[in-house]
């Protein structure tokens, strides 16, 4: 049974927190408080009504559209593709951003992911499969959806495996899978809490299967890592390429400012720059509602932080590249596009764009802006509505300004567009706010690491060993 | 194969290969593309009817005077599609927009389904025995009470035998000769001429001419006979270096004036004092330029260069109060400068306008009828009340007269007027003559069964005539068919007409009325004193109004401004900054006959001191494609008359135009008018032409080797780019796709290249579909888009109901609302481009560019579709499956020329409101090519059911396809011959040659594409005076 072995053995081979946690005395407090924040609350239930009834109307708006057909959005072609696209790199990009927090710098040992990742990367989750939807949202016939997926036929028809749209299928299906698996992977410790703790049979039952018999034993400890460990470093090149192959759909085709070999990285730093703006646009309310300062503290948001300034200026960069190699390529069609850009028809959507992703972000300079969580949240809006309208920018006024002057157009989008954006947002919120009042929003196990164990405050073998004790209780271990 | 059988009719193989064309397209037609419906073959079939294979009806068509002629395709008892007769002389093969349209009046889902009466007040159907015993009652009561010599006919101006049978009808029952109406004959022109040339309008030779000049003569939008006029044209054009220079004098620059070298944009009203200078009869250069605003060094420059040419050819069609003297003028110089006999020929009479009335007689008819004079009115094929300016009061006139009958199909402003209604069969649907030109027989037959319950009213007048004891003697003939059977030397003899259409012979002549005397028009007071001139133009599409109840010519763009499904104000750039007019703002024209409103369109080739309304839309019946769409122009107009011809003057009046503070957006299919340097539209001048030199060429087989001058196929870009294809296909028609089967790159596996492999049984991989338009003749009149629209089943999407929900139920109605969105379906599009005039100066030019699928043979969009819904056929194509098709879209994102088009909604299915086809339209759609379901693309397919019909058709006679052998529909009709379609792998096809020309280029030769599509450089004349501008 229980032997007592040595912090240093027992413990698993997570990585050390270099961000501390003071306000946290001991892993029963960890315990108590996260889990308090799974009790559900009526402006909860408030927030899950609205968010429902806003995917509601996208749904209405959808079924609408697929009744009367595409035309009841607000295509005008040359424009052939709209908001859904844009809406559809939104979204994927939002997700790259829990992936990096999650897997990236797990690998790199970055401390102050560790209260803020679990958060982002159920925000991948949902991210992705809410873009997952609109491609199929976008097409003519979407009940035809699946031709694009290689499936054995009698017809030996195949997908053109050329097109970059197929690459995408590829692409997110392989995203979606593998950061769903990361993230259950890392809940499994945080499940087994919650199955010791849950009164309800049924919810124990669910939650039973779902630890999959996690024992707390240092075998399934050592297992735990070594594949969370794996996962991360399965999911990190997913961060780079699923991105770059969206960057794709543009960067092969001919038209002017879509033709470009710099849209792979830029698109991933955008995203991951996206990705952080909507991790602050959810963790700071989370933080504040669920009384959870203590554990995201300001130091984890000033890192963070951080890490959106630089990447905003990768981004930045990437903009500034783009009219350089359209200056020197001496191509007429990309110099007149990029003219346009900002001082076309569309020069407003560039300027805001410009305004929210590079000079907005650029406050993070200043370590005050960086722990002041309300103009951190306000500026995560910003950096959203910028990156929705970086996708805007990339789309829209290229289709509409292309080689052939006589079908220049202009584009709006029609109600339906903004129907689904909005619908994307219900879909995308519900299935968040239902997973934070049922799965931890905090890795419990991961906090546990942080959390200075009583031994080294009080010093004493007995602390120590109660201490210890009430944790293995507390993580599910029955040794 | 079926060569063995012996037998010349219908293989068993081309049946059933037809059989599945049209079960397939059966499956499709009228239906949504998911449902499968059956197709049910005949027991016994009809005689002459094999499912599935067309008959052709040689015919005339008689959408406007001029009667060309006409061969209808008749599929399974329907006509589907119209082409031009290429025996016929006047239109040789040829077929304008409107001609093409003639379908969608045929089956005008708003045409009369029957007779009708006027019980009450309302118009209830009746049956046509009852409608003629009503007739024949009528006539009994006019003739007894003695007023039958007051009764008024007016019928459709039209040649050939049916206006004297009229005239014989009419006299048999005591009623005067009937008034040929027609609001659109140029009719100062035809006066004129008889003065000058004897003939109403004697043929014109534009090829012969050195120097054209067109004092507001449109003659390719509505001056004359379109088509035979444009083929001259382009024929002169085709001349290259050495085709006429031709300048067009007017206010406004209309399609003739866009193709003009030079333009001079005089002032409305000054036209006769330009021509009295040209002519150097009492106004000297300096006073017409003062009258015209135009630079006297201009005129003067003119003056001198039409001096020094010969031969030279000057045509007038002003429509202001003087448009007779102007033509006198013009025809004063023709005669002065001997022109008359070498480009104006008066012994080679066009026989269409022979007896025309004048707008005088309709307005002596309408004092008559207001004076409650006429005892009885007929109307057929015409409708004065609607263009007739309301000013003259025709609609109140017609209330006082107690019995009208109109013989209209379609329920015109004056149709709904009528107490009786004896709906005219279509054209396509009658028996028939005309005289295209004198000496010429033109016969016209039915092409099918009559849609609804119509007569024509040839046979109506014989059973009129023949049911009564009195009349029945004039008229021995059961029918008019039978009567033109004796005319035209028994049933023998008219078999063997029938077959051709044409021939020489001659129709029945009646004699033309006098004409009325000469009326002084009534005050020229009424004139205005607005800021501007006013200037009232016939639509060349639409008309004076006859063509506003067919979708394709309210959809097709304007060939000028491009704007489709509304009316507009043109107003000169330089005006509209001055009176800070936009695009689009609403204006209201103000004279002291009436006002209109309707949105501004900035036109460059407006005389600034000029505002221009079209006519042809402002319907207040006449069907739902018709009515309510635009304003009619004419209640601007007072009732004042050109007194020498008795025309209607619709310029000469003065305006004043303000903005009503509306705006809404242009319905235009264009996006920039500039081509931004691109080279889209390309020309060079004519002197630059003669530097280079006429390649050696004309290889006569593939195999040959090819003479000097000649690239051999496959060099000559200068450098060797590996993976480039190096075989087989001329230089610029290259297809990479095919080439990677079949060259370096290809599978080493031969087997594997499959049919892309040269040596495939198929034989599809030798060759290379190809195109080339002549920019040099195209005039961009678009009769091609439309002929695209009939042979490809494309949906018209402009009409007020098909537009999308702005809200939840909510339906944007206005008309073109689609096509504000950029969403028409035009295959084939013209691009109408300008080149300088950027300052407002009248010296700008014109290019029109046929833009259509290119068939890259490199296509980007081919790469890009992720299930292989759009792929490289071996012979060239670059094809779209519309059933595989899921409609990502991908495909015209990456389209550099941008001509692919997607089915936003469903416009082939007859449950949705956007539904293109209402019954019975849907009777044109071609069975032989698929009707789109929404959200799938398409594009143009080089009329690919043409292809394989042909090649079909080969092999069932165990031959290769001809060269030339057939074409695309585009080609078919062009009026100016400015497309070649064929085999470009194939030097003995006539593209083959076309596509090496000197003028050749490629539309965005630099990203690779290769495109099947070559266009030739327009050529242009600058005036010698000025410098070179290319």
């Amino acid at each position: 049974m229980a032997t007592i072995a040595p912090p240093e053995v027992r413990r698993p081979n997570l990585p050390s927190a270099n961000v501390p946690l003071p306000a946290l005395r001991d892993y029963e407090q960890v315990d108590n408080e996260i889990i308090a924040t799974l009790k559900p609350t009526v402006p909860w239930f408030g927030a899950v009504l609205v968010s429902v009834f806003c995917m509601l109307i996208g749904a209405a708006a959808w079924t609408y559209q697929i009744y009367w057909g595409l035309g009841q959005a607000g295509y005008a072609p040359p424009v052939m593709w709209g908001v859904y696209i844009v809406t559809f790199v939104f979204w994927v990009g939002i997700g790259h951003a829990g992936t990096l927090i999650s897997a990236i710098l797990y690998l790199f040992r970055a401390g102050f992911r560790t209260t803020i990742y679990r958060c982002a990367e159920a925000m991948t989750v949902f991210a992705v499969m809410t873009a997952g939807l609109f491609p199929i949202i976008h097409i003519g016939r979407p009940w035809k959806f699946f031709w694009l997926i290689p499936y054995p036929n009698w017809r030996l028809i195949w997908p053109q495996f050329k097109s970059p749209l197929v690459w995408d299928v590829f692409a997110i299906t392989t995203y979606l899978i593998v950061s769903t698996t990361f993230l259950y992977v890392g809940l499994i410790p945080d499940i087994a809490v919650l199955r010791d703790r849950e009164k309800n049979p049924i919810r124990k039952r669910i939650f039973a299967v779902l630890s999959l018999g996690w024992r707390n034993t240092e075998a399934e400890w050592r297992h735990f890592a070594r594949a969370y460990l794996f996962l991360a470093a399965f999911s990190t090149p997913l961060v780079l390429s699923v991105h770059s192959v969206v960057s794709f759909d543009f960067a092969v085709t001919l038209v002017p400012g879509w033709h470009t070999t710099v849209f792979p990285p830029y698109f991933v730093a955008g995203a991951i720059f996206s990705g952080i703006g909507m991790v602050f646009t959810i963790i700071i309310p989370v933080r504040k509602w669920f009384n959870l300062q203590h554990y995201v503290t300001l130091n984890h948001l000033d890192a963070a932080a951080k890490m959106c300034l630089f990447t905003s200026m990768v981004v930045g960069c990437a903009y500034i590249m783009e009219f350089w190699v359209a200056w020197y390529s001496g191509n007429p069609y990309e110099q007149n596009f990029f003219w346009n850009r900002v001082f076309g028809q569309w020069w407003w959507a560039a300027w805001i764009m410009l305004l929210c992703n590079c000079v907005l972000p650029l406050s993070l300079f200043w370590q005050k802006l960086r722990r002041n969580t309300t103009w951190l949240f306000i500026l995560s809006l910003f950096i959203n509505l910028g990156m929705w309208y970086e996708r805007f920018v990339i789309v829209i006024p290229s289709l509409s300004n292309e080689f052939e002057p006589w079908q220049w157009t202009h584009y709006l989008p029609s109600w339906v567009d903004m129907a689904l954006l909005l619908g994307s947002f219900g879909w995308f919120f519900m299935w968040f706010l239902l997973f934070v009042k049922q799965l931890p929003v905090i890795a419990i196990a991961e906090i546990k690491e942080i959390v200075p164990p009583k031994m080294r405050v009080h010093g004493g073998v007995g602390h120590h060993v109660a201490a210890e004790r009430s944790a293995s209780a507390q993580t599910g271990g029955r040794h | 194969m079926s060569t063995e059988t012996g037998s010349d009719g219908v293989k068993r193989r081309d049946f059933l290969k037809v059989l599945g064309v049209t079960g397939a397209a059966g499956a499709m037609v009228g239906c949504s593309s998911e449902r499968v419906e059956k197709l049910i073959p005949y027991l016994v079939n009809p005689d002459h009817t094999v499912a599935g294979v067309s008959n052709y009806y040689a015919t005339t068509c008689r959408e406007c005077a001029a009667a060309c002629g006409v061969i209808a395709e008749v599929r399974d008892g329907r006509a589907i599609k119209l082409e031009g007769n290429p025996e016929h002389p006047l239109s040789r093969g040829a077929l304008c927009a409107k001609g093409q349209s003639a379908l969608q009046g045929l089956y005008n889902p708003d045409r009369y389904r029957g007779p009708m009466v006027r019980e009450n007040g309302v118009l209830v159907a009746t049956t046509w025995d009852k409608a003629l015993e009503l007739l024949g009652q009528k006539l009994g009561e006019v003739r007894s009470a003695g007023t039958a010599g007051r009764a008024a006919f007016v019928n459709q101006a039209e040649s050939g035998s049916f206006p004297a049978l009229l005239d014989q009808w009419l006299a048999a029952h005591g009623m005067p000769q009937h008034v040929a109406y027609d609001a659109d004959a140029n009719l100062g022109t035809l006066e004129a001429n008889r003065q000058a040339y004897g003939t109403p309008w004697p043929a014109l030779d534009f090829g012969a001419a050195r120097l054209i000049v067109s004092i507001g003569a449109d003659f390719l939008d509505d001056w004359g006979a379109v088509v035979p006029n444009q083929l001259a044209w382009a024929e002169a054009r085709g001349k290259l270096e050495d085709a006429p220079r031709f300048v067009y004098i007017g206010a406004r620059r209309s399609l003739t004036g866009l193709n003009a070298d030079e333009w001079i944009a005089a002032r409305p009203g000054s036209e006769l004092a330009i021509a009295r200078a040209l002519q150097g009869a009492g106004v000297t250069i300096a006073e017409a330029a003062e009258a015209a605003g135009v630079p006297a060094a201009q005129l003067q420059a003119l003056a001198t260069e039409l001096n020094a040419t010969r031969p030279s050819l000057v045509v007038a069609g002003t429509r202001g109060p003087d448009a007779t003297d102007v033509a006198l003028a013009a025809a004063a110089i023709n005669q002065a400068a001997g022109n008359v006999g070498v480009t104006v020929k008066p012994a080679e009479a066009v026989a269409s306008y022979d007896r025309v009335a004048s707008y005088s007689d309709i307005r002596a008819l309408s004092t008559r009828m207001a004076a409650g004079e006429v005892p009885i009115v007929f109307v057929r094929g015409a409708n004065p009340v609607f263009t007739t300016p309301p000013a003259l009061g025709f609609a109140a006139a017609m209330e006082k007269v107690p019995f009208k009958v109109s013989f209209s199909s379609f329920p015109d402003e004056t149709a709904e007027l009528c107490d009786l209604i004896l709906p005219d069969s279509h054209a396509l649907e009658s028996w028939g003559d005309a005289q295209p030109l004198r000496g010429t027989l033109a016969l016209q037959q039915p092409s099918m069964e009559p849609v609804f319950n119509t007569r024509p009213t040839a046979d109506v007048l014989f059973s009129v005539a023949r049911a009564n004891q009195a009349t029945a003697g004039g008229f021995p003939q059961p029918s008019y068919r039978d009567w033109l059977i004796a005319r035209n030397g028994g049933p023998r003899a008219f078999a063997e007409l029938l077959a051709s259409g044409v021939a020489s012979g001659t129709v029945l002549e009646g004699t033309a009325p006098a004409r009325a005397a000469a009326v002084e028009s009534p005050a020229a007071a009424q004139q205005g004193d607005g800021d501007f001139h006013l200037f009232v133009y016939p639509s060349p599409l639409l008309g004076t109004g006859a063509g506003g109840n067919k979708p394709w010519l309210q959809e097709l763009a304007d060939p000028v401004t491009k704007i489709s499904w509304q009316s507009w104000v043109e107003i000169h750039p330089n005006a509209a900054t001055r009176l800070g007019i936009r695009n689009g703002d609403h204006l209201t024209v103000t004279t002291p006959a009436g006002r209109i409103t309707a949105p501004a369109f900035v036109y460059l080739g407006i005389q600034p001191d000029t505002v221009a309304v079209a006519l042809g839309r402002g319907h207040t019946a006449y069907g739902r494609y018709a009515k309510g769409i635009g304003v009619n122009p004419l209640s601007l107009l007072g009732s004042v008359e050109d007194a020498r011809s008795g025309a209607l003057a619709l310029s000469g009046s003065r305006a004043s135009v303000t903005r009503t503070g509306d705006h809404s957006q242009v319905v235009t299919t264009e996006g920039s008018a500039r081509q931004h340097g691109r080279g889209i539209a390309q020309a060079i001048t004519a002197s630059e032409l003669r530097t280079i030199p006429v390649p050696v060429q004309r290889v006569t087989s593939a195999d040959a080797t090819p003479a000097e001058g000649v690239l051999p196929p496959g060099e000559g870009d200068g450098h060797d780019i590996p993976g480039m294809p190096n075989t087989a296909f001329l230089p610029g028609l290259r297809s990479p796709v095919a080439a990677d089967a079949q060259g370096e790159y290809a599978y080493p596996n031969s087997a594997a290249t499959g049919m892309y492999d040269p040596e495939h049984w198929s034989g599809m991989a030798k060759r290379r579909w190809a195109m080339t338009v002549d920019l040099a003749r195209c005039t961009g009149c678009s009769a091609c888009v439309v002929a695209c629209y009939a042979e490809n089943n494309i949906p018209t999407v402009g009409a007020p109901w098909q537009g999308r929900a702005t809200s939840p139920g909510v339906w944007d109605e206005t008309p073109g609302a689609n096509i504000i969105k950029g969403r028409e379906m035009t295959w084939l599009r013209l691009e109408r481009y300008f080149e300088g005039g950027e300052d407002g100066s009248s010296d700008f030019e014109t290019r029109f560019v046929p833009m259509l699928c290119q068939h890259c043979g490199n296509a980007p969009c081919e790469p890009v579709c992720p299930v292989y819904a759009t792929y490289h056929s071996p012979d060239g194509l670059n094809v779209q499956v519309y059933n595989r098709c899921v409609g990502t879209r991908y495909c015209s994102n990456n389209c550099p020329y941008k001509v692919r088009y997607f089915n936003w909604f469903g416009y082939g299915e007859p449950d949705r409101r956007q539904y293109a086809f209402p019954e019975p339209l849907n009777w044109q759609l071609n069975p032989d090519v698929t009707v789109r379901g929404k959200g799938v693309m398409e594009k143009c397919t080089f009329c690919v059911q043409r292809v394989r019909e042909a090649e079909h058709r080969a092999r069932a006679e165990g031959r290769d396809v001809r060269p030339d052998e057939f074409t695309t529909a585009c080609a078919q009709g062009c009026p100016s011959r400015a497309i070649t379609f064929g085999d470009a792998a194939d030097a003995s096809w006539s593209v083959a040659q076309l596509a090496v020309d000197r003028r050749a280029y490629h539309v965005f030769e630099e990203l690779n594409t290769f495109t099947a599509v070559v266009y030739l450089k327009k050529v242009n004349h600058p005036s010698p005076a000025t410098p070179a501008q290319a």
